[in-house]
């Protein structure tokens, strides 16, 4: 069961203040019921599918300035930082 | 009983980008947000690019340390939202599903204490925060977001801060020593501490600005855990911060409050083999570890285990010995650099002041082993030269400080002490005990230059004949 | 000037300067201004580059210049893929004004073959559905029958292709998202092999699953496009360095002696009677020409759908922690908020789908719940790829319809989400897989509506896929669009 302080707990965790939680709360218990099907599966593997890939391909290890002054694309204050709120 | 578990967070400042793209890993002095790009600056579409180096440099700490190293490492994503996280997630290891973190289960021994290592993990430096005066609104800068950073975690081992100091200094010494950071520089070296007392709960120490100031955060910390203790109060697992001003921990948040970090495979960074060969070319290349020139030091010298340990774990030290012993003086010079050097100069600022070098060690204890010098005078020679750096032949004339060794010279300053202390020498035929104190006169006659052995071989002739 | 021309027409006709570039742009741009009031495939539309950018290609094949593949062909760009100095609003209200500094991938190739970006084209709010109607700028419409669904998410993709507003598209394909709207709009759809094109620059919804994938009308077209946009790429850890192949080179190699597997889990219960009857004539043509067709189960595919919302929740919930309105968004000050009531009063922007998924995804990754459900959903991907893999030991091909149902009407699905995820049973398999998946354009229903039918390979075998899908496309005849 999907219970109200649930869901705004889920909400907390996403951060998106709900403006209508009980709308929510039937869907998410109706699709996580539908989910519950996964835990009944018997599996013969532990393999999970990920892709792997050679250390040695990976980057180099050299510094390339990126091409343009990036922080002129972004919402900034005149000394260039980025303004967040407070914190507390 | 104390126990103390440490979390230090160590930036691979060696390294020329980052640990997904290819800004600058030094981000330091530059103007705010001019080191970024799409991928560290978290914008749609960016994917992180994993440095190669940094798993390698990653990996040299781990073997240093003594961890295991898995033949495949993995990323994952620790979800929170905070303004310095450009992505409102950090890219780390997580070892809950299984050990896949560049180093786990390792163990270093420090003056004799075994500190177990539970894991090191590769991952990215959030961004700086700015408080803007009395608003207290937050300004971000992400010129330092996704610089490389190793997270060592400790069991808890430590039983004292000052444990937890000799550490970290051995730690600093040991990731300069192996070239994949300089710990000296501002931010390179943080860390958190977790402290329980008895029985009670264990508490998060975080936010502790400099390296010195964990040993005053725990410290403090411990007083205060005791004396809730003493009054039966129940200490509260918690965070504190270290409030840098009023130099004592204030609660942060209680664990209950503590955030669900939905951790979760990180799909953009494949699984990374890590195949046994690097690992040995890695190994082969890397410096001696401090367990390995320690057992040298002990099987090799000689020296003892004490002095092996101390002298092992510090790299300035262990780097002078290492360029100024012969087989003869080893063990010589491991008890001047132990006994003498260590405790004039025990900071990074007077090792730095010191003026001494390999050949002055070398000289010096040959001249002591070969009986040119007591240990005595040896010591004068040697605060002369850690201040000057001048030569010890040059010392030794300045200081007059040359042994004196000679029969003749000898005899002469004994005749001179003979007719000065007529008293004593009648009654040292006497009482042959009381002989020490003719020695001493003719020790202050010479200024301890002269050979003690040869001194008394004299005395002794002339008081029988 | 006929705008319904494939995609290599369009090239040899350009190449051979049978047609003006310019005028080409210029009469599509006119078409897109016709009909976008009855399909609302656009959400930005790139016109006065477009036509500078048709100006210069003219000019240079009148001089004989070097010129790139594409030769001005005009390509429009699913809205959740970044070029350069064009919005990518991922028809959401948190990126309204997000103007991309820099070039996906996909499109700076495209741009060095001297494509076109003749527009941004709607999706369903961060490619999260399948109708194009989670759209924060509205739905899109079919053109075969406007009071239809398009399907989705890249909607506009489908749409645009299918209402000769473009010759080609780019959409991605996170769960059937390419295939969906192919099927419903009666065009070429490819979801390639994981890995096989790079996926730097776009928005990530579910990024161990998509891909991008191209959209035309032909399958000549779908591989014309495959030879540009496919391939290694320093930027993505993910693609694969295998060496590069043409794929339009052997396209009509036929399908005899060829196998084909009929998954018995995709064509039973629940399927639309007509999309049944039509997957059967595809089978029995494909026989006709060669082919032998054998039944294949497959039964991990019933866990299919509920392992792919875990997975694609729960990345979603993460991909889309960055959207805080800090750094880029809408308009909307700081001031007096705390910050995290300030994000969590700018994230409540988000449409109910993408809400739903976040709150699905916290749920599924919250600490103890991991084993039970994203854990468990990653072996479901683990055992469909070795079903596949035993498969593809028997067979070359897999065959079923795209879709299990006809284009439904606008708004009949929209309140009952899992209702709506049911429909993605046919598609999910490839993305939790990996392996490449098509749809073909096959029929149209006695209502008028359109009927994909989809063929998989093994992984990275787009090359025969591609040829079968031919093979297929050649044994229509297809009416052209009612619009
Ligand atoms: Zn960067």
């Amino acid at each position: 069961m999907v219970e109200k302080k649930e869901i705004e707990h889920l909400g907390d965790l996403v951060k998106v203040e709900l403006k209508d939680p009980e709308k929510y709360i039937k869907q998410v218990e109706q699709i996580i019921h539908y989910f519950d099907r996964l835990d009944t599966v018997e599996f013969n593997s532990d393999d999970t599918l990920r892709r792997e890939v050679d250390a040695e391909n990976l980057r180099d290890d050299k510094y390339e300035p990126y091409g343009m002054s990036l922080i002129d694309h972004l919402n900034k204050d005149q000394n260039n930082f980025i303004r967040a709120p407070k914190m507390v | 009983m104390t126990r103390i578990g440490l979390e230090i967070h160590c930036q691979l400042t060696k390294l020329e980008s980052k640990l997904f793209c290819s800004c600058k890993a030094e981000y330091r002095n530059l103007e705010p947000n001019s080191n970024i790009c799409p991928v560290c600056a978290g914008l749609p579409g960016s994917l992180p690019m994993l440095n190669k180096k940094a798993v390698e440099k990653a990996a040299m700490i781990s073997l240093a340390l003594g961890c295991k190293i898995p033949e495949k490492i993995g990323f994952f994503r620790k979800n929170y939202f905070y303004p310095d996280l450009p992505k409102n997630f950090q890219i780390t290891q997580y070892n809950a599903y299984g050990p896949t973190s560049i180093g786990s289960d390792g163990k270093i021994t420090i003056e004799g204490k075994e500190i177990r290592i539970r894991r090191i993990q590769l991952e990215e430096d959030p961004g700086r925060l700015v408080y803007e005066g009395k608003s207290m609104l937050t300004l971000v800068d992400y010129n330092r977001a996704g610089t490389p950073l190793v997270e060592i975690v400790t069991e808890p081992d430590f039983e004292t801060p000052k444990q937890v100091r000799v550490f970290l200094n051995v730690l600093a010494d040991l990731v300069e020593n192996i070239g994949v950071s300089d710990p000296y520089l501002e931010g390179a070296m943080r860390v958190d501490g977790n402290i329980s007392e008895g029985q009670g709960n264990r508490v998060e120490i975080k936010n502790v600005g400099s390296f010195r100031d964990i040993e005053k955060a725990l410290h403090f910390e411990i007083t205060r855990q005791q004396s809730l203790l003493e009054r039966s109060i129940l200490v509260i697992a918690e965070t504190r911060h270290w409030d840098d001003a009023r130099r004592i921990t204030v609660s942060a948040r209680s664990k209950e409050e503590e955030e669900d970090y939905r951790y979760l495979p990180e799909a953009d960074i494949p699984i990374v083999l890590i195949r046994n060969e690097s690992i040995e070319s890695i190994k082969k290349h890397m410096p001696e570890s401090i367990v390995a020139k320690r057992e040298r030091y002990i099987s090799q010298y000689g020296i003892p285990a004490q002095v092996a340990d101390v002298l092992s774990s510090d790299r300035f030290y262990s780097d002078l010995f290492e360029n100024s012993y012969n087989e003869k003086n080893a063990k010589e010079i491991a008890n001047i650099i132990t006994t003498d050097l260590m405790g004039f100069a025990d900071t990074r600022e007077k090792k730095l002041e010191l003026k001494i070098t390999a050949k002055h060690l070398t000289e010096l204890a040959d001249s002591i082993v070969n009986n040119k010098l007591t240990r005595n005078s040896g010591k004068l020679a040697l605060h002369e030269m850690m201040k000057t750096g001048k030569s010890l032949t040059d010392v030794i004339s300045s200081l007059d400080l040359g042994h004196v060794s000679d029969v003749g010279s000898i005899e002469k300053i004994i005749d001179e002490v003979f007719k000065e202390e007529e008293k004593a020498v009648a009654e040292t035929r006497q009482n042959p005990d009381t002989i020490n104190y003719l020695v001493g006169k003719v020790m202050r006659k010479t200024k301890g230059k002269a050979d003690p052995a040869t001194t008394l071989d004299i005395l002794k002739k002339k008081l029988s004949s | 000037m006929n705008l319904g021309i494939s995609a290599t027409e369009f090239v040899s006709q350009a190449k051979e300067g049978a047609i003006s570039v310019e005028e080409f742009i210029a009469k599509t741009l006119e078409r897109i201004k016709q009909v976008e009031d009855k399909v609302h495939a656009f959400i930005t539309v790139d016109s006065q580059n477009a036509l500078a950018k048709a100006k210069d290609i003219d000019k240079k094949i009148r001089s004989k210049e070097k010129i790139g593949s594409c030769f001005g062909m005009p390509v429009s760009i699913k809205d959740n893929i970044c070029a350069a100095g064009l919005k990518t609003t991922c028809a959401s209200k948190m990126l309204e004004n997000f103007v991309a500094p820099y070039d996906a991938t996909v499109i700076s190739r495209l741009k060095n073959e001297d494509a076109i970006i003749i527009g941004k084209v709607n999706l369903d709010e961060f490619a999260m559905g399948s109708t194009t109607e989670f759209s924060y700028f509205g739905t899109s419409r079919n053109p075969w029958n406007p009071q239809y669904v398009p399907g989705g998410s890249s909607g506009g993709s489908g749409v645009s292709v299918s209402a000769l507003e473009c010759v080609a598209s780019l959409g991605s394909d996170t769960g059937g998202s390419v295939r969906s709207p192919a099927s419903f709009c009666s065009v070429v759809g490819l979801k390639p092999t994981y890995g096989l094109i790079s996926r730097y620059g776009l928005v990530s919804y579910a990024n161990s699953i998509e891909q991008i994938g191209p959209m035309a009308r032909t399958v000549e077209d779908v591989a014309f496009l495959l030879n540009i946009i496919s391939g290694h790429d320093s930027h993505d850890n993910t693609t694969i360095n295998n060496p590069q192949v043409d794929y339009l080179k052997d396209l009509k190699s036929g399908i005899s002696g060829k196998k084909i597997g009929i998954i018995s889990q995709m064509i039973g219960e629940g399927i639309d009677k007509e999309v049944a009857s039509a997957t059967n004539m595809a089978i029995s043509k494909l026989q006709d020409l060669g082919a032998e067709c054998i039944p294949i189960s497959l039964d991990a595919v019933e866990h299919s759908v509920a392992a792919y919302y875990t997975i694609a929740s729960a990345e979603a919930s993460s991909n889309l922690s960055r959207y805080d309105n800090l750094r880029y968004g809408f308009n909307f000050g700081t001031e007096g908020y705390e910050f995290k009531a300030y994000v969590a009063k700018a994230r409540s922007n988000f449409g109910p789908e993408v809400t739903r998924r976040m709150l699905l995804g916290a749920y599924v990754l919250s600490a103890g719940y991991y084993g039970k459900y994203y854990l468990k959903a990653q072996k479901v991907r683990a055992m469909i790829k070795a079903q596949l893999d035993e498969a593809f030991k028997k067979v070359d091909f897999l065959i079923s319809p795209t879709m299990p149902i006809l284009p439904f009407k606008i708004g009949e699905k929209i309140d009952d989400p899992l209702k709506l995820y049911l429909t993605d049973i046919n598609t999910v398999t490839a993305n939790l897989s990996g392996i490449p998946a098509i749809s073909v354009p096959f029929a149209i229903s006695s209502s008028g509506l359109p009927i994909g039918i989809q063929l998989f390979a093994n992984s990275f075998e787009e090359n025969k896929l591609l040829q079968a899908a031919y093979v297929l496309q050649e044994t229509t005849d297809l009416p052209e669009v009612p619009l």
